[in-house]
């Protein structure tokens, strides 16, 4: 309860320092429609631009990819500042203030940045989905509406779990950015039907790097009732669960490997 | 109470190549430079001593601070602050000690000070009687009120040093580790901090380990000195008998006819060392082994002096010989 408050207190703190920047509400306003507006218009390039794949029709592809966007975007809104300690914080010995405060390294680095841009690809996802969805003839079973949102969400823990994961490497090698880059790029993979892809990079989709766990199986069972939504649910529950297990375990590990600077 | 204990930490740094090819060969090798920045300290500090930690650049004193706030885990020794590894059990320690490193904020840079403060209120939970009582003793003993409502980054230096201060003194720390707290401030706010630092000490009995490298820092403010060359303990004591250590040494600056020089100068004993300096004399003797009356006498007698000035010798001097000395030594070795 108390991180919760704790949570909302440093999340204002870090809208505060946006706004900073943007003291003229009604330019803030303005930009945050005038983005939004781009994101719809988006859509429709996107919708052209994807090829059809062997077999999938432009809807099915469609609605694969702006699935794809959400557990994407939910990581973007809360995990943001893992970049920079991948990056840059780690090396340049910026996470000290961090060290010096009671209360876990890890939560504050959370609560160092909400991205509201995470919102924007948010509403682009699930306007994406919707559009396809019409176009398709579904037979849309409450199984699958559960499949769907618990793959979005727990899909966005794995991500962020994979994220703590490899930028906590930078306390070891000063600078892991490149490598979260690596693994995260893996996501691009999920965007589309795991069905277009070898066997090889299917396995390493299911069972290494999940994306296609909880992006590519969810939206199979959907759209073609290819698995049980209650075990694939389950699944990914413990799948997310495992993963942000063994992420906080490597947080911890490493943290203690910090050497900060000489000065 | 702080208790460190043969206290080490060795940095390993890959032993770099020169160019595009000694960097290619880097990756392949294993090899490392050890840097012992701190080399088996042992010491303690009682509660509400203040303490100063002083030494030459690169001496290892940021990192024992690092180390004893639990930024830096040490390569073996312990560190125990109120029987507490801070290391090990950050979080606890965290609770109950403030830090400032003079040249890193650790505030947020775009955000109104106060918004700061207010952060710091709930990570710390500080009760709002608490955080009222301590805005007003912080608002006054450093005057920080005026630009509470500023963003950090338009606070000139000083400014930022005095608000940093303050955010570690938010939640009643009982120890405070200060590393160069008066880093490029004016002699005003020097002075100021120095005050702050004073009244906390008194008001709350904080213990304080500060670093500077201020030795009008020290004479203001620490009864203790702790003095670390190359990750060694060089000295721990009194300020005072650091001071005598070299003899209980005095100067007397003298202002002398022209005709009066150094070289020429009649000589009352071996002990009393003559020396000129922008046209003034300087006697340099131990008021223990021969006594300043005599002194005195000799230069209005036989130097003629129109003018006086006595002056102990100074900590900085003393610390400057140890250190001249430290390094003749190991020249030696070499
Ligand atoms: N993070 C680090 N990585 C590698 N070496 C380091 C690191 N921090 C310090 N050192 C080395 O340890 C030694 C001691 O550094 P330290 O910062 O403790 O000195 P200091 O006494 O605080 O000096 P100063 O008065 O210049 O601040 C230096 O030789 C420095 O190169
Ligand atoms: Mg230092």
């Amino acid at each position: 309860m108390r991180y919760v408050h704790l949570y909302f207190t440093c999340i204002k703190r870090s809208m505060i320092s946006r706004l900073e920047y943007k003291k003229d509400t009604i330019v803030a306003l303005f930009s945050f429609f005038f983005s939004n507006l781009c994101s719809l218009a988006a859509i429709y390039f996107i919708l052209q631009a994807i090829p059809a794949l062997s077999g999938y029709s432009l809807p099915e592809v469609g609605f694969f990819y702006g699935f794809s966007m959400l557990p994407i975007s939910l990581d973007h809104l809360f995990s943001d500042e893992f970049w920079l300690v991948a990056y840059r914080r780690v090396k340049d010995g910026d996470m000290d203030m961090h060290f010096l405060r009671p209360v876990p390294v890890m939560f504050q680095v959370f609560a160092e940045t909400f991205q509201p841009e995470g919102f924007g690809e948010l509403i682009l996802g699930v306007a994406l989905i919707t559009v396809c969805a019409l176009n398709l003839t579904v037979n849309v079973t409450f199984g699958a509406i559960v499949v769907l949102c618990v793959g979005a969400v727990f899909g966005a823990i794995i991500i962020t779990s994979l994220k703590v994961a490899m930028s906590a490497l930078a306390f070891i090698f000063k600078r892991s950015g490149p490598l979260l880059q690596v693994i995260y790029n893996f996501s691009s993979y999920a965007k589309y039907p795991l069905a277009i892809y070898p066997g090889l990079i299917r396995a390493l989709l299911i069972f290494v790097l999940p994306f296609g766990l909880f992006i590519s199986l969810p939206v199979d069972t959907l759209l073609y009732g290819k698995y049980n939504p209650w075990l694939l649910s389950l699944a990914i529950i413990g799948c997310a669960a495992v993963f942000f297990a063994l992420a906080t375990w490597i947080w911890t590990i490493c943290e203690r490997r910090y050497e900060s600077t000489g000065s | 109470m702080i208790e460190v204990n043969d206290l080490t930490k060795v940095f390993r740094k890959p032993i770099r190549g020169n160019g595009l090819s000694g960097m290619v060969k880097t990756l392949f090798s294993r090899k490392y430079d050890e840097v012992r920045a701190v080399d088996g300290i042992s010491f303690s500090v009682p509660d509400g001593e203040i303490v100063g930690y002083i030494g030459a650049n690169g001496a290892g004193k940021s990192t024992t601070i690092k180390m004893m706030c639990g930024i830096l885990t040490p390569t073996s020794g312990t560190v125990l602050i109120d029987g507490v590894e801070p290391y090990r059990k950050r979080r606890q320690v965290a609770q109950h000690i403030g830090v400032v490193f003079g040249q890193k904020t650790q505030l947020w840079w775009d955000i109104p000070l106060i918004e700061s403060f207010k952060v710091l209120k709930e990570i710390y939970q500080v009760s709002d009687a608490d955080y009222r009582e301590r805005m007003d003793f912080l608002g006054e003993v450093l005057d920080i009120t005026r630009f509470l409502s500023q963003p950090v980054r338009t606070l000139s230096l000083g400014e930022r040093m005095r608000a940093d201060l303050a955010a570690s003194m938010l939640h009643n720390p009982r120890i405070l580790f200060l590393d160069e707290p008066t880093i490029g401030m004016d002699v005003l706010v020097k002075e100021k901090i120095r005050l702050a630092i004073r009244a906390l000490n008194k008001t709350y009995g904080t213990s304080v380990v500060l670093t500077t490298h201020d030795m009008t820092d020290i004479e203001n403010l620490c009864s203790r000195i702790i003095l670390l060359e190359k990750g060694s303990i060089l000295y721990d004591g009194p300020l005072k008998s650091l001071k005598t250590r070299f003899g209980n040494i005095k100067t007397l600056t003298l202002t002398v006819p022209a005709d009066i020089h150094a070289e020429t100068a009649p000589v009352l004993s071996p002990e009393v060392a003559v020396s000129e300096e922008d046209g003034r004399l300087l006697l340099r003797f131990d008021a223990d082994k021969i006594a300043l009356e005599q002194v005195v006498q000799y230069a209005f007698r036989d130097l003629r002096a129109m003018d006086m000035k006595i002056a102990e010798i100074s900590i900085g001097d003393v610390v400057k010989t140890i250190l001249e000395q430290q390094e003749a030594e190991h020249a030696e070795k070499v």
